[in-house]
């Protein structure tokens, strides 16, 4: 019983670890992951804690992400726009919304400037942001909240 | 021939009601306005007979952006109103999605803060679009010039939002700067992460 228990234990703190990993990053490291992605159809989303749309619309990417679990030619990256210090944050609101998915923050923001223009020259800075890549190729930026209904009709137009 | 004349004419009117206003470019004439502030008189760019030009952003009382540039939008107008650029703050949220911005919470901010520049409600949200401000803060930066109040620069305040004293480009004041040199805007567009104006559905 008492193993019982500790294998228990064991196993939610490895949950917890998985479901809380952030990789704090900048803009470069970002843009090599997204273009190590070459057999893959990816969503990436550009979030904040402290943004009302955007934690309107996760809920819907959630949706669509588990049920494409068993597709393996599909992917969907959150990138938080927070501020590093707020990591942990960041790592709570992840695991009380259940984020399931794989998650980085941008800890770039004296660069901003360079930065959203290399991800889409109309993306004028606000968020949620929503990018879809095909191959490491661009194919699609939206800049405002999407509905379930939208997100897959996005994802639709390129499933490889 | 009438007939498609007319045909062209009423297509060309159906055209120009179903696409937006085009929002404004570097070079274009900004739109006066009549605004409620917090001090409770309207106010309008046709108000400041003395100056040179404006600073006007478009801010709010909930952005976490816009409240950590608040003491440096209140340096700004402190630094660029004697010299005929005074700021005038436009909050262009929709009080009714976002209860924190509405006009008693506006009072109590500048209060709070001690604004030295009107913060005005755009009540009718129909300046920002005009302007084309997506999010808060953004910043248009104006000279007045042949009685037009022309767009000089259209962006953030400077480039590190997270820590003042880490700022290496203050793009705010290095265009008015520029302006008060008589020279153009060197760097006359930037972009940065805001809160999205969120229009009510």
């Amino acid at each position: 019983m008492r193993n019982l228990k500790r294998i228990a234990l064991i196993f939610f703190f490895a949950y917890q670890a998985v479901a809380q990993e952030v990789k704090v990053v900048k803009y470069e490291t970002l843009q090599d992951v997204i273009a190590a992605e070459k057999d893959k159809l990816i969503v990436v989303n550009f979030w904040a804690t402290w943004c009302g749309p955007c934690l309107a619309e996760l809920p819907h990417f959630m949706e669509v992400n588990r049920e494409n679990k068993d597709n393996p030619g599909f992917k969907m990256i959150l990138v938080s726009l927070d501020q590093v210090r707020q990591l942990d944050r960041v790592k709570q609101l992840i695991t009380r919304r259940k984020l399931d998915t794989v998650h980085y923050l941008l800890d770039d923001n004296a660069r901003m400037n360079d930065w959203i223009p290399k991800f889409d020259p109309a993306w004028s800075g606000g968020i949620p942001a929503t990018f879809i890549y095909r191959n490491g190729v661009k194919v699609e930026f939206v800049e405002s909240g999407l509905s379930k209904t939208e997100l897959k009709n996005l994802i639709s137009n390129h499933k490889n | 021939m009438k007939r498609y004349l007319f045909l062209i004419l009423i297509s060309g009117v159906l055209l120009s009601a179903i696409i937006p206003p085009q929002e404004y470019g570097i070079g274009d004439a900004a739109t006066d306005f009549s605004l409620p502030g917090v001090d409770g008189k309207k106010v309008s760019l046709s108000d400041y007979s003395e100056a040179k030009g404006f600073i006007v952003i478009f801010t709010c009382n909930t952005c976490p952006y816009a409240k950590a540039y608040e003491d440096r939008i209140i340096a700004l107008d402190q630094k660029y109103k004697p010299q005929g650029y005074p700021v005038i703050a436009i909050n262009p949220s929709d009080p009714a999605v976002q209860p924190g911005d509405n006009m008693d919470a506006m009072k109590a901010r500048a209060r709070d803060k001690g604004f030295t520049y009107p913060y005005l409600l755009d009540e009718g949200r129909n300046v920002y679009p005009q302007y084309g401000a997506t999010r808060t803060p953004h910043v248009f930066v104006l000279k007045k010039e042949e009685g037009k109040n022309i767009v000089k620069y259209i962006g953030a305040v400077d480039n590190n939002y997270e820590d003042a004293s880490q700022v290496s480009d203050r793009y705010v004041e290095e265009a008015v700067e520029n302006l008060l040199a008589g020279r153009e805007v060197a760097r006359s567009r930037t972009v940065a992460i805001g809160c999205s104006i969120k229009p009510k559905k």
